[in-house]
């Protein structure tokens, strides 16, 4: 009786699981679907708000990629985001690997500070972060301002992604490293050649976050550029708003086109950006 | 070294770094401000032009921007740069007052332009335009619409900004909807708009696939649409001597109180997405939108795309003897940069304001001319565009909102108390916090 009480009680929760996921499942895609319909319609659709196109419009498509100059902006925002995971990976990792490894005087002060600057609003950071850039736009041999350095360099260094790894490298056994100073590695050899194959997880993880986070920067962009030349295609899109009225089908279209590496990405790291989550602690 | 000190030293490099960067930020060099304005040569310079305007008038300025270019006689090359929306050029300004870097031109709301001002960003234009080399002519200035020029216009005459154009708002009807809820043209009183939205609620149009919505007006929660209201029962937003706000009066209220009783029973909704209102007017699920002219071709296509039933446009229903419309625009200011660029600068704003290219740009974009003698050029598309023609000459009736610092966050404000009010608030503690909030942003500035 208790058994089959039991099981029932499980059934149930796991239907009110299931019931649960779905619903949130669909309320995170209906967005997407939207999108994608919306994407395939005629303005007069969009502002019929008509639940789906009567005749596919792929000319959308056509139209907000040639319009806009989208190939441009795309472009940029592919190089920008390039720079910036490579930049972010790389520093993250050396930042991470001394907090998580090594004895110093100031670590655990260091970590507090580089934490707490996540408790910054992006608005607070803007006009100094602005500041700098113009400073270094003026002494550096290579301009800054409406190029990629303000638009990649400035995001190198995030302490969300020292965080993570940090956290990952805390679990690595001290054992490793004793066996590879045996051997004769030093701190670098030992991260490179031992630590990094482990991070892998964390790593696309914290890749992943930084080409979505570059990938989505608007404010940022549009404050230290002011040609098209290095614009991401955020701008692109935000030009399908006109001061009479969107032009919704198009924009949609553009939308489409700017997801499509972020869905590329995350299908090919999905299960280590999964893993990675889980391994540093992140999830709920 | 404990955690404590530590931290204490950490503090004081990021203040030190701090102090660093903001030396390092302040502008290069002084702005040349003690040069005779007619001994200045403007040729050669570049000058940058940041705006707002996006595909079909952004196309049509940068034509206008190529042919000045090409045609002026000093050679300055002017680059005309998409900054944005509104907002997104406020705050490239506001970073760019601190790290000196300032574009030749900008476009800013009055409000805006007097923040920049106030903070040295943009220079006085008054001595452009009295130049007797590069300046205007009697005839010239009194050319452009003076209530346009006033808007710019700040203490002892300075003027932070010439206007390039402006919109008014006024409401859009469907005139076949209107026909068949059996009243002949649109609402004059305030009394007889909400007798049509109840009306247009219970007799959806027979043009609306969706009868299931059926309302009279949507109501959008920006500032400028409260300001219509309160314009048209003969209120305004701001007192005579422009230092203190008007928000907590028996019009504002009146407005308020209207909304709401039309929100509780049904007959109004309140705007869910950006530009909803336009978006149920072209399909015949709502009678009325109150917005701004720029928004006749939209509109215009829209309803092309949409419901295809016949529509105007008219002055907001008033209490006044006269229609009242709210009318605005941002102008264009001039950069505080060098006198060779500002002068260079100048002579493009003059150039765009000349009326060949004022009916050039207003075809193109549909705001009105800022200089009365553009009317005389613009007969074809007067005939071509009747809703146009028809709102042109509601001009006259026009009133201007506030045009003082910091009323870019009153408009927040305002916006939060219509939606409270909407929402159930008392009328009175909600406008009379509104009115004290409003004025403690002029003790600011």
């Amino acid at each position: 009786m208790s058994t089959a009480g039991s099981r029932r009680g499980i059934d149930l929760g796991q239907w009110l699981t299931y019931v649960s996921l779905t619903v949130a499942g669909l309320a995170a895609a209906l967005p997407f679907a939207w999108m994608l319909l919306s994407s395939f319609m005629t303005r007069g659709e969009t502002l019929r708000r008509a639940l789906v196109p009567a005749a596919v419009q792929w000319s959308n498509y056509v139209s907000g990629w040639s319009e806009e100059d989208f190939g441009l902006y795309f472009e940029n925002s592919l190089w920008i985001a390039l720079f910036v995971v490579v930049g972010t990976l790389l520093f993250s990792l050396m930042a991470a690997y001394p907090l998580a490894r090594m004895r110093f005087r100031g670590r655990e002060p260091v970590f507090v500070i580089t934490l707490a600057t996540l408790m910054v609003p992006e608005t607070v950071t803007m006009v100094p972060n602005f500041l700098t850039v113009s400073w270094l736009h003026q002494v550096s041999p290579v301009p800054w301002l409406n190029n990629w350095p303000a638009l990649t360099i400035p995001f190198m260094a995030s302490a969300f992604s020292i965080f993570l790894l940090r956290q990952f490298m805390r679990g690595i056994p001290g054992e490793l490293f004793e066996s590879a100073r045996i051997d004769g590695a030093g701190h670098l050899r030992f991260l490179f050649q031992i630590v990094l194959p482990l991070c892998r997880a964390p790593l696309l993880t914290v890749g992943m976050f930084t080409f979505i986070g570059s990938w989505n920067a608007l404010g940022w962009p549009l404050l230290v550029t002011n040609t098209p030349t290095w614009r991401p295609i955020s701008v692109a899109l935000q030009k399908f708003v006109t001061e009479a009225g969107p032009e919704v089908h198009l924009q949609m279209a553009g939308a489409v086109i700017a997801t499509i590496p972020v869905l590329v990405l995350y299908g090919l790291v999905q299960k280590e950006f999964t893993e990675g989550i889980s391994m540093s602690g992140l999830k709920g | 070294m404990n955690i404590y000190t530590s931290t204490r030293a950490a503090a004081a490099l990021l203040i030190i770094l701090t102090w660093c960067l903001a030396g390092c930020g302040a502008p290069e060099s002084k702005p040349e401000t003690e040069v005779s304005l007619e001994a200045l040569d403007p040729s050669g310079q570049e000058v940058v032009f940041w705006f707002q305007h996006t595909r079909a008038r952004e196309e049509a300025l940068q034509e206008m921007i190529a042919d000045f270019n090409a045609g002026n006689p000093h050679g300055i090359q002017v680059r005309g740069e998409f900054a944005g929306s509104y907002g997104d050029i406020y705050n490239k300004m506001v970073v760019g007052l601190q790290g000196g870097s300032l574009p030749d031109l900008v476009v800013a709301y009055q409000n805006q332009a007097l923040e920049y001002y106030t903070a040295d960003g943009i220079v006085d234009l008054t001595p452009y335009m009295s130049s007797p080399k590069w300046g205007l002519s009697p005839q010239e200035k009194t050319d452009y619409v003076q209530a346009f020029m006033l808007q710019d216009q700040i203490r002892d005459g300075v003027q932070i900004g010439l206007p390039p154009n402006r919109s008014i708002e006024v409401i859009y009807y469907n005139v076949d909807w209107l026909r068949e809820l059996g009243a002949d043209g649109p609402p004059q009183t305030w009394e007889e708009f909400a007798r049509l939205c109840r009306a247009a609620r219970d007799t959806p149009f027979s043009g609306n696939s969706n009868k299931e919505r059926s309302i009279g007006f949507v109501l959008d929660e920006d500032a400028s649409r409260l300001a219509s209201m309160v314009f048209s029962r003969g209120g305004d937003f701001l007192n005579a001597t422009g230092d203190s706000y008007t928000l907590d009066t028996p019009e504002a209220a009146a407005a308020l109180l209207l909304m709401k009783e039309l929100v509780a029973d049904g007959s109004v909704e309140m705007m869910g997405t950006a530009y909803g209102d336009q978006g149920a007017f072209v399909v015949g699920e709502c009678l009325f939108i109150l917005r701004s002219t720029s928004g006749l071709p939209f509109v215009k296509d829209g309803v092309n795309d949409g419901a295809r039933f016949a529509w105007d446009v008219a002055p907001p229903p008033h209490t006044t003897p006269e229609p009242v419309v709210n009318f605005y625009g941002a102008s264009i200011s001039i950069g505080r940069t060098t006198a060779q660029r500002q002068l260079a600068a100048w002579l493009f704003l003059r150039w765009f304001t000349e009326p060949p290219q004022q009916a050039r740009w207003v075809q193109a974009s549909n705001y009105f001319p800022a200089r009365k003698s553009t009317g005389a050029l613009l007969a074809e598309y007067f005939e071509a565009n009747p809703r146009y023609r028809g709102a042109y000459e509601l001009l006259d009736y026009g009133t201007p909102e506030p045009a003082v610092a910091g009323y870019d966050g009153v408009r927040r404000l305002i916006s939060k108390a219509v939606v409270k009010v909407v929402q159930g608030g008392q009328i009175e503690p909600v406008l009379q916090r509104l009115q004290r909030e409003s004025n403690a942003t002029l003790e600011t500035y």
